[in-house]
């Protein structure tokens, strides 16, 4: 049940893609398979994973982009996968979504006060005088300064840090509660990827807002999340306060993740990375009990790749979904 | 051991563009010594790659300005005709490695074929010998012989990787550039394909280039770095110096601009977007960023390379100061 702390819970959220052939469905991919856990108000979440994990899919779900094919999405409480198109376009703006490429994300033929005041205009909010007010407050918010400057700019006339402030200026136009950000900073130079999270993380407490930050980058996550989700193949392996997860990964998979990132170190050039060989499955026809067995150190065999392990609670506020930690659960 | 591969002098590549002229590359100079590796840091738009594709002569339609010495294996092979060029150059001279593996392999030809057409037209080999010379290759990169059979849709995202890297080693080159080999790849992957580097580095003795906007990966290779802003190298030197005690204060800023993973430093951010190279800034182009800015001086007169401690150079008026 979601209560006044947590704004969203996912409950056995599954999404899977047909593949089709001709004119019959052949098999599925299955992009999330079977996720549950809670946002709470006010956090920042990060969803942690490489390419094809499920990451980007699941963030559509929350935000009602794709439809769930199995499980619970409750936002305060409604079940949005469940909601007609106009009921979900009514909580839609309760959210805001901020996309990876901010070359693409917005419109070449449109200014920056339209841009950013499209989502009012319709959902049908406030008089043009009201709207203007907001889009300026908004641009000034993102320290898109002066305001009336930039709105009349196209965003060819912008640099890619701006551009993305200009992106997330729109997500908050309609004062929503919630934030997706996709890989926010992915496409921006390393000078300027701090300032742009440092922003979010301002306007986040600035207007209470929750923040689910989907990454594949583990060393940002560290700086701009309180709790880390790490998903593989479609499942959450590890979840738990950001802190501690990178400090003393549980999952295999989590270590192995960790493990391969380089820090900028001159000393790194002597030494060979201790890393997890092989490739993530196929979400067609993953392996049979834990999707990361085939790749996994430690794996039991007759178990890990017969059972697939639920997630264990062994700590507060940490789970793991690995039999290692069986027997420390809760 | 020591001697030099590539000394690269005031090398120049400029494009022209409606808007007028770009300054990719803005005299730069550095020098590669055999079995060494040198990274090329920057951010997007720095210059890394124009200089790659200066060195190697494949150059877009709109070349405004291309000059200066690239003296490979004691020859300035910028003198050099086409012919003479693409010999002593492009067929076991220099290989490069582009960015981006999922787009450079020709989808309708298997994998072997591909690895051995250059040694059949540049090298003179018989097709045999060449497609033998290719499974060796494949062979050295971890991958099965069985994948040289295969279409590159057959194949991951690493495993074209290491296809590209095999493909880069089948004409024995004296060099290796690597343009961001391993951006498009996921960070398992990506480790997987840094060790494979090193492996083959540490065996075979290559000597790399290895171009890159990420500093956490330019040190798993890296014995010299070059850091570039806005078609210029700022500082250069040995990798312990240039991360540890940086000079210039870009390469500082910078280096504070990378969250760590292992250490506990909250990371900032650089004020303001680098220039436009149509249109730079008097002087030091970093100087309308730099908290050190010296008004009257950097902002009039752009700095050379001025020596350093510990063997680094850095283009910053800050250590004419100190020197004096």
């Amino acid at each position: 049940m979601t209560t006044r702390e947590e704004i969203l819970t996912l409950e056995d959220v599954k999404v899977y893609f047909p593949v089709r052939k001709l004119f019959s469905v052949t098999s599925y991919v299955r992009a999330v398979d079977g996720v549950s856990s809670t946002i709470r108000r006010g956090e920042t979440l990060a969803l942690v994973g490489e390419s094809g994990s499920g990451k980007t899919t699941l963030g559509k779900a929350i935000i009602g982009l794709v439809k769930p094919t199995g499980g619970k999405i409750l936002f305060d409480g409604v079940n949005i996968s469940e909601l007609k198109e106009d009921e979900l376009k009514k909580i839609r703006r309760r959210m805001g979504v901020v996309f990876q490429d901010p070359y693409s994300s917005l419109n070449p033929g449109f200014t920056i006060y339209k841009a950013v005041e499209e989502p009012l205009v319709v959902n049908k909010i406030g008089t043009s005088e009201e709207r203007r007010e907001k889009v300026l407050k908004a641009l000034s918010d993102v320290k898109l300064n002066p305001p009336e400057v930039f709105a009349s700019k196209y965003p060819h006339m912008l640099s890619g840090g701006q551009r993305q402030r200009a992106a997330i200026a729109r997500a908050i136009i309609s004062n929503p509660d919630f934030i997706v950000a996709d890989e926010p900073v992915t496409m921006l130079d390393a000078s300027i990827r701090v300032e742009i999270l440092l922003l979010l993380r301002e306007i986040q407490q600035k207007y209470g807002l929750t923040i689910l930050y989907i990454t594949h980058d583990m060393a940002t996550a560290k700086y701009f999340s309180d709790r880390i989700a790490v998903m593989y193949a479609g499942k959450f392996v590890e979840v738990g306060p950001t802190k501690k997860v990178l400090s003393s990964p549980k999952h295999p998979y989590t270590q192995a993740l960790i493990d391969a990132i380089p820090d900028p170190d001159p000393r790194n050039r002597m030494a060979f990375r201790k890393i997890v060989t092989g490739e993530p499955p196929s979400l067609i026809n993953p392996p049979q009990g834990c999707r990361f067995h085939p790749r996994c150190p430690y794996f039991i065999k007759g178990k890990c790749d017969v059972i697939e392990p639920p997630l264990y609670r062994f700590e507060e506020g940490r789970e793991v979904a690995c039999f290692l930690y069986e027997t420390g659960s809760v | 051991m020591s001697a030099s591969i590539l000394k690269v002098e005031n090398l120049v590549l400029y494009y022209s563009t409606l808007r007028g002229v770009v300054k990719a590359v803005d005299h730069v100079s550095f020098e590669i010594k055999r079995g060494e590796t040198l990274a090329i840091v920057g951010e997007s738009g720095s210059g890394k790659s124009s200089t790659a594709i200066a060195i190697v002569r494949i150059l877009p339609r709109n070349v405004g300005a291309y000059k200066g010495s690239v003296i490979f294996n004691g020859t300035d092979i910028m003198k050099l005709g086409e012919e003479e060029f693409r010999k002593k150059v492009r067929v076991g001279g220099i290989s490069m490695v582009f960015q981006g593996a999922m787009n450079s392999l020709n989808p309708v030809m298997r994998v072997e074929d591909q690895i051995a057409e250059p040694l059949v037209i540049n090298m003179g080999y018989s097709r045999q010998e060449a497609v033998s010379e290719a499974l060796n290759a494949l062979k050295l990169v971890g991958l099965d012989a069985a994948v040289g059979r295969r279409y590159p849709h057959e194949l991951s995202g690493g495993m074209k990787q290491r296809v590209l890297i095999a493909m880069s080693l089948a004409t024995k080159p004296k060099l290796i550039i690597l343009d961001e080999p391993t951006s498009a790849l996921d960070v398992i992957t990506q480790a997987n394909i840094m060790n494979l580097l090193k492996k083959l580095r540490n065996e075979m003795g290559f000597t790399y280039m290895f171009i890159t906007h990420d500093l956490g990966l330019a040190s798993e290779l890296a014995d010299s770095v070059a850091v570039m802003y806005a078609g210029k190298i700022v500082e250069i030197g040995p990798a312990e110096s240039v991360y540890l005690q940086p000079n210039h204060p870009y390469t500082k800023l910078l280096m504070d601009s990378v969250p760590t993973l292992r250490e506990d430093r909250p990371p900032s951010f650089i004020p303001g977007a680098p220039p436009d190279l149509i249109n730079l800034p008097n002087g030091c182009s970093f100087h309308p960023r730099c908290p050190y800015v010296i008004r009257g001086k950097c902002d009039v007169d752009d700095p050379p390379m001025i020596k350093a401690d510990h063997g680094s150079y850095a283009a910053c008026w800050l250590l004419e100061k100190e020197r004096k």
